[in-house]
């Protein structure tokens, strides 16, 4: 199966949202600061619901917060081109 | 560290401090009486028992001393924080976040190590029906059943730290 990496601008928006601390979002998130890095660092994947309300207090479409690259595994691709 | 990296810290000292003890107390006792100790399981109930018991109680006693040691250490950080400030210095002191309430994440992470602890549980289970089936006596069943459990929950322990400081993902 084809790999999904995952990755997030949480960064970027915090920057734009004057510069808006790890904490704070925690807060308006109801999360602990430890899974808002966990998340910016992509350790950790968080739930549906959790995403949208990132993407909530940042006023802003799912997309912009999160998207994903799917990588397709090597051996299948040698297997294709054979 | 986190909060919830500490926490599992302390957690995981209470449970090697039991396993410790318990261990100790099975060799001095071994030493005292010798092989019949083998054959009397209401000692080794017993004592499994007051181990269980006094197990709790030192952990809850850890969990204290831990969040006395975490909101005094708390309370120098603003401190020094406070100071520094006040001195018009822009040196940064990291306040020690004290989360009261399990997210997510922490949900999914104690999950996970449960299931490796499980596991281990299951393979000391195993051991101990082997031991049985080569006609060990009963006491040394019992004795590998109890460490199965203290190492389970010890694997538990450095499996949320592993999740911690690796990143879980879902599924």
């Amino acid at each position: 199966m084809a790999k999904l990496v995952i990755s997030n601008n949480i960064r970027k928006l915090r920057f734009y949202n004057n510069e808006m601390t790890q904490q704070e979002l925690a807060k308006r998130t109801g999360v602990t600061r430890q899974t808002i890095v966990a998340i910016e660092n992509g350790k950790y994947s968080p739930s549906l619901e959790l995403a949208f309300r990132i993407a909530e207090v940042f006023e802003t479409k799912l997309e912009e917060v999160f998207s994903y690259e799917i990588i397709e595994d090597k051996s299948k691709r040698e297997d294709n081109s054979k | 560290m986190y909060y919830q990296e500490k926490k599992t810290i302390a957690s995981i000292i209470s449970r090697l401090l039991i396993l410790a003890a318990y261990s100790i107390y099975g060799i001095l006792k071994y030493q005292e009486v010798g092989a019949n100790l083998l054959n009397d399981l209401k000692l080794w109930a017993a004592a499994m028992l007051i181990f269980i018991g006094g197990g709790v109680v030192i952990a809850i006693l850890i969990q204290i001393v831990f969040h006395i040691i975490l909101a005094v250490a708390n309370e120098v950080a603003k401190e020094v924080s406070n100071k520094a400030k006040c001195k018009g210095s822009e040196e940064a002191h990291e306040e020690f976040e004290i989360a009261e309430f399990e997210d997510e994440m922490d949900k999914l992470i104690a999950l996970k190590a449960m299931r490796n602890s499980f596991i281990v549980v299951g393979v000391g289970f195993v051991i101990a029906l082997v031991s049985l089936y080569m006609k060990m006596p009963p006491a040394i069943m019992l004795n590998i059943i109890f460490i199965s459990f203290s190492l389970g929950s010890l694997f538990e322990g450095f499996s949320q730290l592993y999740f911690y400081r690796k990143g879980v993902k879902n599924g």
